[in-house]
C-alpha cells in the first residue's frame, strides 16, 4: 500500500507485531476461554453417528480425515450450509464471478479485442481477483451533501435483495434455501425492491447524474414489471401451483417452453430490462449519463453493487430455467455411487472402510445440479450476447414497447395456456 | 439469506474503509461528479412530468396482474364457467388500458 511504504521502520513494525500479539492473548483469555466454557456447558451439541460431538471428539475426527465425513454430512443438512454455500450465496457468487469473466472475454472476442490478458498466466484469469483487490483498497468518496446512512446502506441492501432472490431458486430436488408455497409471488416481491433501492441511492447521492439514472430505473421498472408478471401467468395456469420446486418438478417430460414460447420470449425481454442490460441499460447509460445511478459510488461500494448485479443476473437466468427450461430435469448421466465404499474395500491383508456418511451428495442431486448449471449457463450466455450486438433504445421506445407490445404478447400467452388447458392437452388428464 | 448477505458484505465495506488511504482532503474532492466542471444548481432537481401517466397506470395494472395470479393458481379447481367473468374483467381492464395509453400518448396535455 502506498500509505505504509514511505514511513516504514523496522522497529515500528516489530512493535506493532508485538502489540497485536498482546491484544490477541488478552482477547483469548477474556473472551475466548469463556466462549469455550459456554459452548461446553450450555450449548447442546449435535449427536453425529451415534456419538455426541464434544470438542475433544471433533479434534480426534480432524486427525483422521475419514472420521470427519459424518461431521461434514451433518453440517450439510443445516440451514447455514444452504444459505452460505450450496444453493445459496457461495454457489451463486461463484457463478456470478464466472459470468463477469466470461462476459469480458466474450465481448472482447465479439468486438475483435483481446480482453483481460495479463493478470494471471492464462488469458487473464486472475483479472477479477485483481479488480476486487483494487476496489477494496480504494478510498470511498461520498459527496458532501449526500444522505450518508442511506448512501452507505444502498450497496449492502442491493446485495441483500439479490441474495434474497437467489434464496428462492431450487437448484436440485430438495435443494433450495426457502421452499415456500408462494414462491413466484415472493420473487415478484423481491424484484420490486430493486428499483426502490436504486432510487433511494440515487436520491441520497445529491447529484444530477444518479438522479436521472434513478428516475430512468423507475420508468423502466414501471413499464416492464407488468409484462414480466403477466408472462409467467401462463406457467402458473398450466401447473396450478406457485411453488417453484413443484413447477420445476412438473417439467420432468417436457419443458414449458415447448408449449409457451411466447411467454418465454416476453419473459426473456423483460428480464433484460429488469437486469438493466443493453439494449435496456438506460439507468446506467455510460455514454449519456456518466454511469447513471452508479456515478457517485466509489471503491468497494461500486464493487458490491456489481456483485449484486451479477447475483441478480444469475437469479434471473435460474428463474428462466426453472420456469421454462425444466429446472433440474434431464437424463441421468451421473454414475451411481460405488457400492464398495459403503461396505468397505478389502485389498489383500488391508481392509479399508466402511466409511460412515460417505455419499455426501446423492446421485439425483448431482445430476440435477449438473443439468441446472448447464441450462443456466446457456441462458446467461444469451443474456450476455445482446451487449456486444445491440445499441441502446430511447426511453419513449422503451415505454411503448413495454406497455403495448409486451403486455399484448403476455396476454396472448395467457390465452394459449388457457386453450391448452381447456383442450385437454395439459393439466389433469392431459399429457402429464 | 438477506440477513446473511448483509452481514457478509458489510465487513467488505469496513475492511475497505480500514485499508484504504484517507489522507488528502479538499472541498473539490467531495463535490458531486459533473465531468470535471464545478457543479451548479441543486442535485435533486425537478424532472419532466412527461412519463408520469405511466406510473399512474402502473399502480392500477400491477395490482390487477397480481390478482390474476389468485385466479391462475386456482384454475384447476374452479369450474370452467368461472373463466367467463374473468374474461369480462380482462376486457374491461383492456378497454381502460387502451384509453389510458391513448391519453398518456398525448404529450401536449402533460
Amino acid at each position: 500500500m502506498s500509505v505504509i511504504a514511505p514511513k516504514f521502520k523496522l522497529s515500528e513494525f516489530i512493535k506493532s507485531l508485538l502489540d497485536n500479539i498482546f491484544w490477541i492473548m488478552l482477547l483469548l483469555t477474556f473472551v475466548g476461554l469463556p466462549a469455550v466454557q459456554i459452548v461446553l456447558f450450555y450449548i447442546e451439541m449435535p449427536v453425529i453417528h451415534g456419538e455426541l460431538l464434544t470438542p475433544f471428539l471433533a479434534f480426534t475426527w480432524l486427525a483422521d480425515p475419514t472420521r470427519i465425513l459424518p461431521v461434514v454430512h451433518a453440517f450439510m443438512a443445516t440451514d447455514l450450509f444452504r444459505i452460505a454455500a450450496f444453493p445459496g450465496f457461495g454457489f451463486a457468487a461463484l457463478l456470478a464471478a464466472g459470468t463477469i469473466f466470461v462476459e469480458r472475454k466474450m465481448l472482447a472476442k465479439l468486438q475483435l479485442r483481446v480482453g483481460p490478458f495479463y493478470c494471471g498466466k492464462i488469458e487473464g484469469i486472475l483479472q477479477l481477483m485483481g479488480d476486487g483487490l483494487k476496489l477494496i483498497s480504494k478510498e470511498i468518496i461520498i459527496p458532501a451533501k449526500a444522505d450518508k446512512p442511506i448512501f452507505w446502506a444502498a450497496p449492502v441492501m442491493f446485495v441483500g435483495a439479490a441474495a434474497a432472490f437467489v434464496a428462492l431458486i431450487p437448484v436440485a430436488p430438495g435443494w433450495v434455501v426457502a421452499d415456500i408455497d408462494m414462491g413466484l409471488l415472493a420473487v415478484f416481491a423481491v424484484i420490486g425492491f430493486f428499483p426502490i433501492i436504486t432510487i433511494l441511492s440515487a436520491w441520497s447521492a445529491n447529484s444530477k447524474f444518479p438522479f436521472i439514472g434513478g428516475i430512468r430505473a423507475l420508468f423502466q421498472m414501471v413499464s416492464f414489471e407488468i409484462p414480466l408478471i403477466l408472462s409467467l401467468l401462463g406457467v402458473v395456469i398450466v401447473t396450478g401451483t406457485l411453488n417453484l420446486s413443484e413447477i420445476s418438478a412438473s417439467q420432468s417430460f417436457f419443458p414449458w417452453i415447448i408449449f409457451l414460447p411466447v411467454g418465454a420470449i416476453v419473459f426473456f425481454i423483460t428480464m433484460l430490462a429488469e437486469l438493466e442490460r443493453i439494449p435496456f441499460d438506460l439507468p446506467e447509460a455510460e455514454s449519456e449519463i456518466v454511469a447513471g445511478w452508479l456515478t457517485e459510488f466509489s471503491g468497494m461500494m461500486y464493487g458490491l453493487v456489481q456483485l449484486g448485479t451479477y447475483l441478480k443476473l444469475y437469479a434471473f437466468a435460474a428463474l428462466f430455467v426453472v420456469l421454462f427450461l425444466g429446472g433440474w430435469n434431464g437424463p441421468m448421466v451421473v454414475p451411481p455411487f460405488p457400492e464398495e465404499f459403503l461396505v468397505g474395500v478389502e485389498m489383500g491383508p488391508v481392509k479399508v472402510g466402511p466409511f460412515p456418511g460417505l455419499p455426501l451428495f446423492d446421485q439425483a442431486m448431482l445430476n440435477g445440479t449438473l443439468w441446472f448449471v448447464i441450462k443456466t449457463v446457456g441462458v446467461i450466455f444469451f443474456i450476455l450476447l445482446p451487449r456486444g450486438v445491440f445499441p441502446r433504445i430511447r426511453i419513449d421506445m422503451l415505454l411503448n414497447l413495454g406497455w403495448t407490445k409486451l403486455i399484448g404478447l403476455a396476454f396472448v400467452n395467457i390465452f394459449i395456456a388457457l386453450a391448452l388447458l381447456y383442450a385437454g392437452v395439459l393439466g389433469p388428464g392431459g399429457l402429464q | 439469506m438477506f440477513g446473511f448477505a448483509c452481514a457478509a458484505m458489510a465487513p467488505a465495506l469496513i475492511i475497505s474503509r480500514m485499508i484504504s488511504p484517507r489522507k488528502r482532503s479538499n472541498p473539490v474532492k467531495f463535490l458531486p461528479m459533473e465531468c470535471g466542471q464545478v457543479p451548479s444548481g441543486e442535485g435533486r432537481t425537478h424532472f419532466m412530468m412527461q412519463y408520469y401517466p405511466y406510473i399512474l397506470m402502473f399502480v392500477v395494472f400491477d395490482v390487477m396482474a397480481i390478482f390474476l395470479y389468485a385466479w391462475g393458481s386456482a384454475i384447476l379447481e374452479i369450474p370452467k364457467v368461472a373463466t367467463l367473468p374473468m374474461m369480462g374483467f380482462l376486457a374491461i381492464m383492456f378497454g381502460a388500458m387502451a384509453f389510458a395509453l391513448y391519453q398518456s400518448g398525448r404529450r401536449k396535455i402533460w
